[in-house]
């Protein structure tokens, strides 16, 4: 599907609910908590709009943050549109601010940013809370940039599908963020939502919208949230003025020298299509896959518990495994799976 | 677009929340639930709905959203993960991951249902993760290419869980469901809540939800709010019948699953191992007019069962076994839900008798070869306020060919066929679909305003081009021509992206007399429209025609998707030109031409001729739909590179019955010269011929 279709009909479905106003919402709440409306309510005025510079290809000049302290700090998305001297944010009372750039952590795409004001309404980080899949929550951000006046920003409602990694399969997203993530089951990632928020249905912050990103596992757009808690180390550090960008962890790093299937005595069939099956073609005598028992025609599966669906994925799988370290790979051989484990064998030793 | 409004309504249900409804579906839900804990072993979950009811302080929606979450762990240990192996990384214009995707235990003994669309991209290998962890590798047993599903199996160690079935009868619209996927992470499932939208979709094939449904829960469950499973989470489309078809309308808003009940009825057919296809009985309606026609027969097949039961253009159906049928829609819906090898009892009407029979619907109808009478019809001008046509009016006819041997003559006006009037062109093609080559049409004429009875024996299509010039094609305008567009070498934009086309319109285009589009696919790289005008100019002026000239996006060749850019710039052209619909035509050398020969395939609808130069089919053949003639010319040199390719092309076609033209161009590869386009030029101006 086109991006411009796809964002004909998001935009489609933001604006009806823009066109329910709170007060047609009923009262759906109890005495326990606070109905809907009163719940947005209480939120929207800790939302804020922040325009910095467009991006390539015509890409948008406007995203979405929140308050998270009295005194002004803003959390946002690390994007292109921040990166300008000149950062605007206007507050749900329509009052507009110049945004400063305290500082960003690219790897979780988070950024802070200061406007000078007091007594603002926010949230507080430190008590956000978790959901689970199957909870209603509700998204607030400048989708579409379609807050266009002094006017609060969209409302969504919806539901958590589930939470999972971005990382749980490797080249799947194109994003520098690997850790959790809520998938929500509602149209939310679109162009100025980055950095909205996701609260419950009480009004209590759970997560921060993230990009939009495609899931290249199966070519569809997917709608997410980061935690606030894995975003809240980096940000209390940028707020605090000692933030220092974080080293990579060691398992996401590729090792300097990682196995290949030659090292381990592999020989796959020749690699002609984009996705040729990993069968054997032979094992190379003596080689740690010949002393396993693996044989011709066998089909590799999984590296490690993961899948290799192709010649080029078992090849890049395996480059991710430190050369010196044990791998246990699982063949089909007819209808039956079988694991061993293989140790490769430097080069012209026994 | 239906899209948007679906979306527009989602959001809006969601938004207004009224009270009532989500009260009495959670009251319904919950008394459901206590009504059927007795029947039920896992009670755990059922328990915390209902204390949750019973604490009546608590927001409705919290007691919500636990049994949703409730529903999705009691279907979970039933939905499996599904990973593939190998395969092919497009199908269609749908670029493939590599999965992972879902799949749903339907029997102990490891039986496994899922989508044929998470199969398509036909996968070396099938791996099934079970809820437990536990993988196994799994046989594809059979695929349903009617209401795309497939049958998997795996060797199960001990009893896989089976869920519980909601019958179609119990399903009602606006009940809560739930859809679920394994795609994200193996040991949770992911779920997408909406409401059953309805029941009766896709020719009564499917129900439909508007929860998120996509790839990354096709093959999964859509249960209700107690986790019993209503369906089967698919890709479809109302019009196409590919595995594919539908996915366009992922997470729209828009979304089916195949019952659960029709597959389980269905699971004693696919485990036997055979594929499952729709069953064809050779009865055609046009699409156009699909939605408004009753239920009379328009045409029928050669050599299809129908035909074959006697069934005729004009018997009015009125019952399919013993279900009362009035419109087009309802034979349509009945015959959809149907396989290839069912059998089907028809009643119709023939007049005032009855006829009834049975048939066996079948997987392919036998190749179809077009039947000809040799005549070109006249064409215009168009008169708005012209009463319908009573007849068509004979412009030309083949020497030595059917009409010539049974006397018909210019000028003569075509009235009637087998005592049935027919008005006009579109009228006349329909009505020889019943026909074929050898068979005996009785035909009603009329010359100088006297009526004649005639026997015309059809023919095969002619395989070459009239050798003389033609009389012309329409008679002039009477009226003065109203205020014309541009006319002369133009520049228009037409695709979102890409280089605009370059179009050439006659000097003597009147909006009055409808004219035919030549589509031409230059040589990739430099665009030189001059040169094809010089070369098209007078053909154009005299025959009507339009000559478009787009540009390939590459600077090598062009790349077969870029076929759609036909149909993208003829649109554009109609908007602002009359376009005689029975003359639009796409060319083109070496891979311009495969493109045109794609175009053809894929375009049949639209595009009414393909001019190939030195060019071969890329993929398969596809079987021509005789209802969609689209005619073929196909010029080959001896030493072109491709001559073997294009060789086994012309056989394929012939052997389908494509109508086929071959021009041999000699011993080397050349450019076509002006007396190759005066030939084309006159046998683009034959595709009306009947």
């Amino acid at each position: 599907m086109s991006v411009w279709r796809r964002r004909v009909w998001r935009i489609a479905g933001l604006v009806t609910l823009l066109c329910v106003s709170p007060g047609e919402a009923g009262n759906v709440g109890t005495a326990r908590g606070p109905s809907l409306p009163e719940t947005i309510a209480a939120v929207q005025p800790k939302m804020v709009k922040i325009y910095g510079v467009g991006g390539p290809q015509g890409m948008e000049d406007y995203q979405s943050g929140f308050l998270i302290s009295a005194e002004g700090h803003v959390l946002t998305a690390w994007s292109y549109v921040l990166d300008t001297d000149a950062i605007d944010v206007r507050l749900a009372d329509g009052r507009k601010l110049a945004g400063k750039l305290l500082g960003a952590d690219p790897r979780l795409e988070v950024a802070v940013l200061k406007v000078e004001a007091a007594d603002l309404p926010h949230f507080d980080l430190a008590r956000a809370v978790e959901v689970e899949a199957g909870e209603r929550v509700l998204a607030l951000s400048n989708a579409f940039g379609v807050a266009v006046g002094n006017e609060p920003v969209t409302v969504q409602q919806g539901t958590v599908s589930l939470k999972t990694r971005l990382d749980a399969r490797r080249g799947a997203f194109e994003s520098p963020y690997r850790g959790p993530v809520y998938i929500l089951d509602m149209a939310t990632n679109n162009p100025g939502a980055a950095g909205g928020a996701l609260v419950t249905r009480r009004g209590e912050l759970v997560a921060m919208l993230g990009k939009e990103l495609r899931n290249a596992l199966n070519n569809t757009w997917l709608n997410y949230a980061i935690p606030i808690g894995e975003l809240r180390p980096s940000v209390e550090q940028i707020r605090a003025g000692k933030f220092v960008l974080r080293r990579e962890e060691a398992s996401s790093k590729k090792p300097t020298r990682g196995l290949t299937p030659e090292l381990l005595g592999l020989v796959l069939v020749p690699d002609v299509v984009e996705r040729t099956p990993p069968f054997l073609e032979a094992t190379v005598p003596e080689s740690a896959a010949a002393v396993a028992g693996l044989r011709p025609d066998d089909l590799i599966v999984f590296v490690n518990e993961r899948l290799v669906p192709s010649c080029k994925a078992l090849k890049t799988e395996l480059e991710w495994i430190p050369a010196v370290d044990p791998v246990t790979v699982t063949v089909l051989r007819g209808q039956e799976l079988v694991s061993v484990v293989l140790e490769a064998r430097p080069p012209g030793g026994r | 677009m239906g899209i948007v409004w679906r979306f527009a309504s989602k959001l809006a249900f969601v938004g207004m929340h009224v009270e009532q409804h989500e009260s009495r579906r959670l009251w319904e839900s919950v008394t459901g639930s206590i009504a059927a804990a007795a029947l039920l072993v896992s009670v755990a979950i059922l328990n915390s709905v209902a204390c949750a009811a019973a604490d009546a302080g608590d927001a409705l929606e919290v007691r919500e959203q636990q049994a949703f979450r409730a529903a999705a762990q009691r279907v979970a240990p039933s939905v499996v993960r599904i990973e593939t192996v190998g395969g092919m990384e497009r199908v269609g214009d749908w670029l493939f991951g590599m999965g992972p995707t879902t799949g749903l235990v339907l029997g102990a003994d490891g039986t496994i249902v899922s989508s044929a669309f998470n199969f398509v991209h036909r996968p070396a290998s099938i791996l099934v993760r079970l809820a437990d962890g536990t993988r196994k590798a799994a046989r594809l047993i059979a695929t349903d290419y009617n209401r795309m599903i497939v049958l998997l199996k795996i060797d199960a160690d001990r009893p896989l869980p089976v869920p519980e079935i909601v019958p179609l009868a119990d399903m009602r619209v606006g009940q809560w469901t739930i859809a679920i996927g394994r795609a994200f992470e193996a040991d949770q499932p992911n779920l997408a809540v909406g409401v059953l939208s309805a029941t009766q979709r896709i020719w009564g094939k499917a129900i439909q939800t508007d929860a998120a449904v996509s790839p990354n829960n096709y093959g999964g469950p859509l249960v209700d709010v107690q986790g019993r499973v209503l369906g089967v989470l698919v890709p479809l489309s109302p019009t196409e019948t590919n595995p594919i078809a539908g996915v366009e309308w992922y997470d729209s808003g828009i979304g089916f699953a195949v019952p659960a009940e029709t597959i389980l009825e269905l699971l004693p057919r696919l485990q036997r191992g055979s594929d499952l296809y729709p069953g064809l009985t050779g009865i055609h309606w046009p699409l156009e007019s699909l939605f408004t026609a009753d239920s009379t027969i328009p045409a029928v097949r050669p050599r299809s069962p129908a035909h074959r039961a006697g069934f005729r253009a004009g018997d009015r159906i009125t019952a399919i076994d013993g279900k009362k049928v009035e419109t087009a829609v309802q034979v349509k819906q009945e015959i959809a839900r149907r396989y290839a090898g069912d059998p089907i009892r028809i009643a119709a009407l023939r007049g005032t008798e009855r006829i009834e029979r049975e048939l066996e619907l079948v997987q392919r109808i036998e190749s179809y070869e077009h039947p000809f009478m040799g005549i070109l019809p006249m064409r215009g001008p168009r008169q708005a306020d012209k009463p319908a046509a009573s007849g068509v009016k004979v412009r030309f006819v083949y020497p030595d060919g059917p009409a010539a041997k049974a006397g018909i003559q210019p000028g003569d006006i075509l009235v009637s066929a087998g005592g049935k009037p027919l008005g006009d062109l579109a009228a006349w093609r329909l009505r020889l679909l019943e026909y074929e080559p050898g068979d005996v049409l009785p035909l009603e004429i009329e010359r100088k305003g006297e009526k004649r009875q005639l026997a015309l024996t059809l023919g095969p299509l002619p395989d070459v081009v009239p050798s003389a010039p033609l009389p012309p094609g329409s008679e002039p305008s009477t009226r003065q021509p109203a205020a014309r567009p541009q006319v002369g070498l133009l520049r228009i934009d037409y695709a979102e992206q890409g280089e605009p086309a370059w179009v050439f319109v006659p000097e003597t285009y009147d909006p009055d007399q409808p004219c035919g589009v030549v589509v031409w696919l230059p040589p990739p790289g430099e665009v030189k429209p001059e040169t094809m005008v010089t070369l098209w100019k007078e053909s154009c002026e005299r025959d009507r025609l339009i000559l478009a000239i787009p540009r390939s996006a590459g600077p090598v060749r062009w790349q077969t998707r870029e076929a759609r850019l036909i149909p993208a710039l003829v649109t554009k052209i109609a908007e602002q030109y009359a376009v005689d619909a029975n003359r639009i035509v796409v060319c083109g050398s070496q891979s311009g031409g495969t493109v045109a020969i794609a175009a053809g395939f894929r375009y049949a609808q639209l595009v009414r001729g393909v001019v190939a130069v030195d060019a071969f089919a890329e993929g398969s053949i596809p079987e021509p739909n005789p209802a969609r003639r689209v005619d073929f010319y196909l010029a080959v040199a001896a030493r072109s590179r491709s001559a073997n390719l294009v060789r086994q092309t012309i056989a394929q076609m012939r052997k389908w019955h494509y109508s086929l033209i071959v021009q041999d161009l000699g011993a080397d590869p050349r450019e076509l010269n002006a007396e190759d386009v005066a030939v084309l030029a006159r046998w683009i101006d034959t595709l009306d011929r009947i």
